[in-house]
């Protein structure tokens, strides 16, 4: 099943002791299932190449988020716990909350001291003057693995200073989920395949069961992830792929008036409330017919609501008028490093890590429960194969294949600065929360679809301009 | 050193310390190496930063730019919302929390039995662990799960023919004004009991034989209450203001919990913003100008409300 041979001559201990955590960790996986024991014995990364150890007394820190898929956190930590006894590092994993990884970066890069490595969620293009160029660890990567997800290339790398910022090993996949049962009486057995479906049909199911339609318009990222979706698959986007503004069109407008009509006829105010939980709550104690949200609600719904896990549906997003399809990414896997990380052994450590975990990512896939996506198709074929985990689930997937429209997704998904690069003004656009604050503006009757583009097309130049003139953004 | 040379330099120290001056420069310079180090250089980092082009990449303050960060956040949408809301939510607070601590506080001074109870019960929000009040509010204002929904609704109040109806819920945090008003409902429960120490304090320092008098004399509850205690609790009702603005002005926690400045930015507040501005989307000059905006006029009033208080304790 696997590319990678298990080490045995040389490292019988550290695999065994591999093979041991991988069987405690995966607890109720089935055995066929499992990926291969990480194997630690590359030395040689396209042009770079590592020492088998490095001296002693060397160490690396990495700051990362909570998981929201708790046994990933728990295969980390001994895996990198692995790999430091591999190499002789002393490796120390910091878990912080997602919502603090901006503000301990920030003041890391203040204080000029902190971790080595910090794994942000979203492309931190703001902090590009205070991070490392990783340039030389994409291009081995490259040439190791080839081709890499487009929605990575777009979250790592700034055209604008030529430089990749950090390495995205990851990224995970944002479909619509649906209630089976609700759909089917509405007369959508399949759920729905369109924008114009998820009107009627939701309309249809909030009149009957009082159940609404539960994609958010609140200052959260969930929130801003479906507006995107909602008006690339209407046509429209924020940007072109040079860098210039291109929302006040007539496609935003049109989607933006789709939304108001949802709102009217199939939702409720609670949406504008919302945190980046709430929809997944939502869901899972039986009141929304429809979220957009990546597969650990369905993880969660699993263990704590198994009837509503069995019930539920997914779709790979919705077609727009014109038949485009087009969703976010809910997360990427971007490590960064520090410009303060001075100590060129822990600067070659760290950038091993890096391409190690890569070369390993069955097991992050794994252990994520095909949470993470890997940013190289290449290195997780069992994934993407007719034989493989996401058409046989070992998490218990009722039916096995559930999760299996997973593997197109990286066909329907776009990223933050689609259909251009992610860059400073793109990331302070979506983190100041303009877009979910349009829809909910529209939708609470406080401005009509073209006022509301307009005055926000307005604030989306001003800060295009401000960072174009810092050199961070082409085009103009 | 010799132990004669020991005795004498402290000998020297206990000598200087016997002088006022002396002693209340070593007493107060505790106080004003923490406010130099925590307050006052932060403070002027955050104007030099709001002057600069700094960004979370480069905090370095190189370039100067003027006032195009004041500039430039006065056209956002989100900046005039949430300068409007932070003086609604601050008044509504303290109006609140000058209400409530008064009546607080005359229960409070009384004897009556289980008053030490009351008293510990009293100052629970204040000891209470912010997560914790986070977890209890946002459960009660739920969309769908709010236990004050259900008995809105068992009581008829609630759904369907019902005055507050037909929905069975009120969305509390999804309707700007009910936003704004659970924002202000948890800072007062939140601030309530500061307020109510500083007040009680005041108001047990007024002399019962005066308060006596007043009541042989044929002065009625409100007549007391209003000639009386409230003249004589200006000077701390002021300093609880005082403090209950400053805190409610600058506090984030609370909007970020409930709303996270929603519904759209209609229930934005300037440190919310500041830090959406500065740290999330990477802006630092214009976070700073964000959080400045309102100094001269918080200055101004504390100035004012500290020279008035000063003036009426005098008086």
């Amino acid at each position: 099943m696997s590319n990678y041979p298990r080490e045995s001559a040389s490292f019988p201990r550290r695999c065994a002791t591999a093979l041991l955590a991988a069987c405690l960790v995966t607890g109720t996986a089935w055995a066929a299932g499992e990926p291969p024991a990480p194997d630690f014995s590359k030395t040689q990364y396209g042009d770079m190449s590592f020492p088998e150890q490095f001296p002693d007394g060397t160490s690396i820190s990495i700051t990362q988020w909570s998981h929201f898929v708790p046994r990933y956190d728990q295969w980390f930590k001994q895996y990198a716990q692995e790999w430091g006894d591999a190499h002789n590092v002393d490796v120390t994993v910091n878990f912080i909350n997602i919502a603090d990884l901006a503000s301990t970066l920030s003041a890391s890069i203040s204080a000029g001291e902190g971790a080595t490595l910090f794994e942000m969620v979203a492309p931190p293009t703001a902090f590009i003057d205070g991070l490392k160029p990783l340039n030389d660890v994409n291009k081995a990567a490259a040439t190791e693995f080839g081709e890499r997800a487009g929605t990575c290339e777009r979250s790592s790398y700034l055209p604008a200073k030529d430089m990749w910022y950090g390495f995205c090993h990851g990224w995970v996949p944002d479909p619509g989920d649906y209630r089976r049962s609700l759909w089917k009486d509405a007369g959508y057995p399949d759920g729905p395949q369109t924008y114009a479906d998820l009107l009627e049909g939701g309309g249809k199911i909030f009149q009957k069961t009082g159940t609404p339609v539960a994609v958010g318009m609140s200052p959260e990222i969930d929130s801003e992830f479906y507006a995107r979706a909602l008006i690339w698959s209407f046509g429209g986007s924020i940007q072109d792929e040079n860098g210039n503004v291109t929302f006040d069109s007539p496609e935003v407008v049109e989607a933006v008036k789709f939304q108001k009509q949802l709102f009217e006829n199939a939702m409720t105010p609670e949406v504008f409330a919302w945190n980046a939980a709430s929809n997944n709550q939502t869901f899972i104690g039986g009141s929304a017919s429809y979220i957009q949200n990546s597969i650990s609600f369905y993880r969660s719904a699993q263990e704590s609501s198994p009837d509503v896990a069995a019930d539920t549906g997914f779709r790979p997003g919705l077609k727009g008028p014109r038949g485009d399809v087009k969703m976010p990414a809910h997360v990427w896997f971007i490590h960064t490093m520090p410009e303060y990380v001075t100590d060129e052994t822990k600067i070659q450590a760290a950038k091993k890590f890096m391409l190690d975990l890569e070369h390993n990512y069955p097991s992050a896939s794994y252990y994520s429960k095909f949470y993470n996506f890997p940013a190289f198709t290449s290195q997780v074929p069992q994934l993407f194969g007719d034989d493989s985990w996401l058409n046989d689930d070992p998490w218990g997937a009722e039916p096995p294949d559930k999760l299996g429209l997973l593997k197109t997704a990286e066909d329907w998904t776009a990223w933050l600065g689609y259909p251009g690069y992610a860059n400073p003004a793109v990331s302070e656009v979506y983190q100041s929360h303009l877009i979910s604050s349009m829809m909910a503006d529209v939708a609470r009757g406080v401005k009509t679809p073209e006022q509301a583009v307009e005055d926000t097309a307005g604030e989306i130049r001003a800060i295009f301009e401000k960072w174009r003139e810092r050199g961070y953004v082409g085009g103009g | 050193m010799s132990a004669a040379a020991q005795g004498g330099w402290f000998a020297r120290a206990g000598d200087a310390l016997e002088r006022p001056r002396v002693l209340g420069t070593v007493m107060l310079a505790p106080a004003v190496l923490y406010i130099v180090a925590f307050v006052a250089v932060p403070f002027c980092i955050a104007i030099a930063l709001s002057f600069s082009d700094a960004t979370v990449g480069d905090p370095t303050i190189s370039s100067f730019v003027g006032l195009e960060n004041f500039r430039a956040v006065m056209q956002q949408e989100a900046f005039m919302s949430a300068l409007r809301n932070s003086i609604i939510v601050t008044v509504a607070t303290v109006v609140g929390i000058v209400v409530l601590a008064t009546i607080a506080v005359e229960i409070l001074a009384r004897e009556f039995p289980g008053r030490r109870l009351v008293q510990v019960l009293f100052m629970l929000p204040w000891a209470m662990p912010v997560a914790l009040a986070a977890i209890t509010w946002l459960w009660l204002l739920d969309s769908q799960f709010s236990p004050i929904d259900w008995l809105l609704v068992q009581l008829g109040l609630l759904g369907p023919g019902t005055p507050l109806g037909p929905a069975k819920h009120l969305y509390y945090l999804g309707r700007e004004w009910l936003g704004l008003g659970s924002v202000v409902f948890v800072d007062i429960w939140r601030t309530l009991p500061l307020a109510t120490i500083i007040v009680l304090a005041g108001r047990l320092s007024i002399p019962r034989e005066r308060l006596e008098q007043a009541q042989i004399d044929g002065a009625g509850f409100f007549r007391v209450l209003l000639r009386i205690i409230i003249p004589a609790l200006a000077p701390v009702l002021i300093v609880a203001i005082l403090f209950t603005a400053l805190l409610v002005i600058g506090e984030m926690s609370t909007v970020a919990l409930l709303t996270r400045g929603g519904p759209g930015h209609s229930g934005q507040i300037l440190p919310y913003w500041a830090y959406l501005k500065g740290i999330e989307s990477g802006d630092l000059a214009q976070g700073a100008a964000v959080s400045l905006f309102l100094f001269p006029v918080l200055a101004a009033a504390a100035i004012v409300a500290l020279r008035f208080a000063a003036r009426l304790h005098r008086d």
